[in-house]
């Protein structure tokens, strides 16, 4: 007991609302610019496997955690 | 011949006698303690008796007292506690009941000659309504049956007792002198030279317009978030244990009239801890809104008025919620986790709890849970329980306890280790999730699904 700490969150629930708006924009941004470009891509010949995997990464971690913080805030503790 | 046998069986009985004197004379200088003065309080102003038992007690053959063994005749003891004379609490241990008579054997930690301890016991069903059955403009009638001596193992030199009850307006009593009555209280004794084991009855019947309320099923349940949050959840039934009604309720008679349904339950408060926020007060109907918080100075008061006031028999149930800060229960050194919570917590003043369950939801991937809890409880098995994102399921530790009373509100630890880095299992499941949805896309966009082939390609 005396060698504990009190525990608390590593992400300080007050910036909860802030992180999920700014990581859900984000994540929106990564998600736009997948779609106009897999949609205006001119043809299937290019070599364009790599550019779309990597944006949807980044799109899909955005997101995820954009979604984990928007259920914080509104009060579902995962 | 004859004679001589005679003898000798002579001899062995004498001698079996003289074993047996000794015995008994070893047995006698051994336990002669003595209860030289005995001071009782009852407190009867609520439905629980309450009772406070100064003993002063000392050995006759001038030894050292070790053990103390206390005897309560009370038919449902929720509480027992013990302090000596300098208010340090004395170790004690429940026996095994003889023919359904409960004692308590008290080990002091000083032996000495004269020990003057102070035992507390709190009983929940002590007092009966008398009449069972009342109108719904009677006040209702109460009677207590207990014992008038101390029921104890020792002879006891002086006793008194002291009784205080809701209200002047007492029926009858038992009256054995010397006693005094004055208003609300009843003073019996001094009785002198009492016997052991002496059990003479006494009957209080007075009024008390208390509510008689009592929780029959408690069920607490504490979800730990290591995302900083304990959400605790209250879903309580309780019911009316007073006088029953008689006849119909008149919604006229209970708002025009003062004095109707003076034993009803029409609110009553609920403390929660200083730090709750996201109070919510529902049933199965939804919100009930007669309900107000107010935040006082180091906890939390909530007024609670249920949808139709309480008379005798009469049930309700509901669900009470509140979230709690981390910071306020949770300890935490490396993977070391440690919860400290109120096993039960306020319901209302002078609340009895027939049956408590917990349920204490651990994240996911928790591992060595231990539990230490102030008092006995019995534990039930463990076992999983799936909510938002949790793929194996998150580890529940619950437990039960039967006859609680506000003196059982105090704190359990619970010890178990969780890996930090299990916190990002969440938010990484939801990325894969949405991540398997983009690979189908690119997948889905090479695909032809033309069913004539192209004329012409660029």
């Amino acid at each position: 007991m005396d060698v504990m700490q009190r525990y608390v969150s590593p992400v300080n629930p007050a910036v909860f609302p802030h992180l999920a708006t700014v990581l859900l924009v984000i994540g929106t941004f990564f998600t736009a610019w997948f779609f106009i470009f897999v949609v205006s891509r001119k043809s299937s010949k290019e070599s364009t496997l790599i550019k779309e995997l990597l944006i949807s990464l980044c799109a899909s971690i955005f997101l995820g955690f954009g979604i984990v913080f928007l259920l914080l805030t509104v009060g579902i503790y995962v | 011949m004859y004679v001589s046998k005679f003898e000798a069986s002579m001899a062995t009985n004498f001698v079996i006698y003289l074993a047996l004197g000794a015995l008994l004379c070893l047995a006698t200088a051994n336990g002669e303690i003595v209860n030289t003065n005995v001071e009782r309080t009852l407190d009867l102003t609520s439905q629980l008796v309450k009772t406070t038992t100064k003993i002063s007690a000392e050995d006759s053959a001038g030894k050292p007292i070790v053990e103390y063994v206390f005897f309560t005749s009370e038919p449902s003891l929720a509480y027992i506690d013990v302090k000596d004379a300098s208010d340090k609490s004395v170790p004690f241990k429940r026996n095994e009941p003889v023919k359904g008579e409960q004692s308590f054997t008290f080990t002091f930690p000083r032996a000495a000659a004269k020990q003057t301890f102070i035992v507390e016991t709190v009983a929940s069903k002590g007092i009966r309504p008398h009449p069972e059955e009342i109108r719904q403009n009677d006040k209702q009638f109460v009677k207590y049956t207990g014992n008038l001596h101390l029921y104890s193992k020792y002879r006891t030199n002086s006793q008194k007792t002291n009784v205080k009850l809701s209200s002047s307006n007492i029926l009858s009593h038992t009256q054995v002198k010397p006693f005094s009555v004055s208003s609300n209280k009843i003073t019996l004794g001094p009785y002198e030279n009492v016997e052991a084991f002496s059990q003479e009855p006494l009957v209080i019947h007075y009024e008390n317009s208390a509510p008689f309320v009592t929780v029959n099923t408690l069920e607490r349940t504490l979800e730990i978030s290591h995302w900083g949050n304990i959400a605790v959840q209250e879903s309580i039934q309780m019911t009316h244990t007073g006088a029953k009604l008689k006849g119909s309720f008149s919604r006229y008679d209970f708002q025009k009239e003062g004095r109707s349904g003076l034993a009803a339950l029409k609110s009553y408060k609920t403390y929660l801890p200083a730090s709750a926020s996201g109070v919510y007060y529902r049933d199965t109907n939804g919100n009930i809104s007669t309900s107000n918080m107010n935040a006082v100075r180091d906890f939390i008061e909530l007024e609670l008025r249920p949808r139709f006031p309480l008379f005798g028999g009469w049930k309700t149930q509901y669900t009470l919620g509140y979230n709690v800060p981390s910071y306020e229960y949770m300890f935490n050194d490396g993977n070391k986790y440690q919860l400290k919570m109120h096993l039960i917590d306020h319901i209302y003043d002078n609340m009895a709890i027939d049956e408590a369950t917990i349920k204490i939801i651990l994240p996911e991937g928790s591992s060595d849970i231990r539990l230490s809890t102030p008092y006995s409880i019995s534990r039930l098995p463990n076992e999983l329980v799936h909510t938002y994102l949790d793929t194996i399921g998150r580890p529940v530790v619950s437990f039960s306890k039967s006859n609680l009373v506000e003196s059982h509100i105090s704190d359990f630890t619970l010890h178990y280790s969780f890996s930090k880095t299990s916190m990002l299992q969440e938010p990484l499941l939801v990325s894969g999730f949405i991540y398997i949805i983009f690979l189908f896309t690119i997948v889905f966009l090479r695909l032809d699904f033309s069913i004539t082939s192209h004329a012409h390609k660029e």
